[in-house]
């Protein structure tokens, strides 16, 4: 080993010529990854504000209802959060970096909207378009420019919020016994057993999840990124039907012998990928 | 008083948006290959390197040079197009093939293309732009363009084939050669230790650059140990 520096001592003791090159290269390689973490730090406590929303709607039993004043009051504080991170990074995510950081913000982004278009379908029954939730989003950065939502986030999180739906009907489905329907939840709930209601063409959740189960299906998402994760949630979004047609089917079939507050154990099921056999 | 039905029709506005998506990436690929396509043809030419004695490149040089330039076509093609959306909204459909053209002019600069006095040289990112026609490492403008990331990975691809080069240099009876790029790779090397890389491509392929050092560092030993290196 010794003998290796007799010819090595001749470059030791020269400085690399490149050096100033690389320091000018280390210089933009720092601000880059400094923007990188800022960003997917913003967007994990986005995503965990959105998450701690969803988590509170799921206390919500009827539909096209105004929300309570103390689940407005209990989620105010995560958009708050949620505001005060896209402020942070809104300035980021401007011009040529508006798509460098596309990956990084999208986790936050995509759970946001699974917040949003759930919050927004259980007080209207209605599906939040692409444009109000990107108008939606954009105000959250009230004094400044705004994070631009994609197509693709917003679609993604739509998958996601079918999630939601389902957990929401089924525990709908276990305490009071029927599938929350947009036009009688003001008056007093309709068995769904009654008269084969299911089969006629009013609307429930389950007829809306559906719905959107067969829009998402039409959607060609053609090839890339986003069609793989599209691909994936398309397979948890149709579980999630599924397991809301088992519930129902288990309570017009068993209906009345069901104790009160018995509860489909799909409910563990979550978001995860497994259907149950 | 909720619709008759949820209002899924606006996933038909999204598709429309998708579609479009999708046929300016289809645009792009095609030019995308076509650049791949005749950067294979550059480094078949450029790989002659390794069994051809220093004194005989001349022609080699000259092939891949042309070769080179009719890379930088297609590059401007690609320019043209991609200059029309926002760079990086589409940048992952090119940026692999620009790191190829990008470490094909460098091989040949390296070489003592491009008007380059002598062999051993490292082009700049500015003279590899220059060459390319296109801006470097924009960082307001949003144009098409060559990154500082696209460099450093193409530099990575030189220092692995120049780590080649040093053994098939002995091979055909050059000793001087594994001298030079034993420098430059190196120089090189203390550059890319200077960088504070975070966990992503390019900091794993740098990684690597260390036994690119080692493996030149033995010929050269091997060299030594014989007295088979040039006295001056």
């Amino acid at each position: 080993m010794a003998k290796k520096r007799d010819y090595s001592t001749m470059s030791a003791s020269a400085p690399s010529p490149y050096i100033g090159m690389f320091e000018q290269f280390r210089t933009e390689l720092d601000e880059h990854y400094d923007r990188r973490e800022r960003i997917i730090k913003a967007s994990r406590d986005i995503t965990a504000a959105s998450k701690k929303i969803i988590f509170t709607l799921q206390r919500i039993r009827q539909l096209a209802q105004p929300l309570s004043p103390h689940i407005v009051k209990g989620n105010q504080q995560y958009y708050d959060a949620i505001s005060t991170q896209f402020a942070a990074v809104s300035k980021d995510l401007q011009g040529l970096n508006a798509h460098r950081y596309a990956r990084q913000i999208s986790g936050g982004c995509q759970e946001y909207i699974e917040a949003a278009t759930f919050q927004h379908y259980l007080t209207t029954a209605n599906l939040l378009p692409y444009s109000d939730a990107a108008a939606q989003m954009r105000l959250l950065d009230a004094t400044g420019v705004g994070v631009e939502l994609s197509v693709e986030d917003y679609i993604l999180g739509v998958y996601d919020m079918t999630g939601e739906l389902m957990k929401f009907a089924i525990t709908a489905m276990a305490t009071s016994g029927t599938l929350p329907t947009p036009s009688t939840s003001s008056d007093a709930p309709q068995k769904v057993e009654a008269d084969a209601d299911v089969a006629s063409d009013k609307r429930n959740v389950l007829t809306d999840l559906r719905e959107l189960r067969s829009a998402l299906e039409a959607l060609d998402p053609g090839l890339g990124p986003f069609a793989k994760e599209a691909e994936k949630k398309m397979e948890v979004m149709r579980s999630s039907v599924e397991k809301v047609e088992r519930a129902l089917y288990g309570l017009t079939v068993r209906g009345a012998e069901r104790p009160k507050g018995w509860m489909p154990d799909v409910m563990d099921g979550g978001r995860g990928l497994e259907v149950e056999g | 008083m909720a619709s008759a039905t949820m209002q899924t029709g606006i996933f038909e506005d999204l598709q429309r948006k998708i579609d479009e998506d999708t046929a300016i990436k289809d645009a792009l690929r095609d030019i995308v290959q076509s650049l791949e396509k005749q950067d294979r043809n550059t480094q078949s030419t450029l790989s002659r390197v390794h069994s051809t004695p220093p004194a005989k490149l001349g022609g080699i040089i000259e092939a891949a040079q042309s070769s080179i330039q009719e890379e930088i076509q297609i590059v401007r093609q690609l320019e043209v197009v991609a200059s029309q959306h926002p760079y990086y909204k589409f940048n992952y459909a090119w940026t692999r093939q620009m790191q190829d053209v990008c470490y094909s002019i460098l091989l040949c600069g390296y070489l003592g293309g491009f008007g380059k006095p002598a062999s051993g040289q490292l082009l700049t990112i500015e003279e590899v732009g220059g060459l390319m026609g296109v801006p470097v490492n924009l960082k307001e403008r949003d144009a098409f363009h060559l990154t500082i990331e696209e460099y450093l990975l193409a530099l990575v691809s030189l220092i692995e084939e120049l780590s080649r080069l040093a053994r098939n240099s002995v091979t055909l009876g050059e000793f001087r050669r594994p001298l030079q790029i034993s420098q430059f790779v190196k120089d090189v090397h203390a550059g890319f230790q200077i960088l504070n890389l975070k966990n992503d491509a390019l900091r794993k392929r740098s990684d690597g650059i260390k036994y690119r050092v080692k493996d030149v560092e033995d010929v050269v030993y091997d060299l030594s140990l014989r007295g088979l290196l040039p006295k001056d």
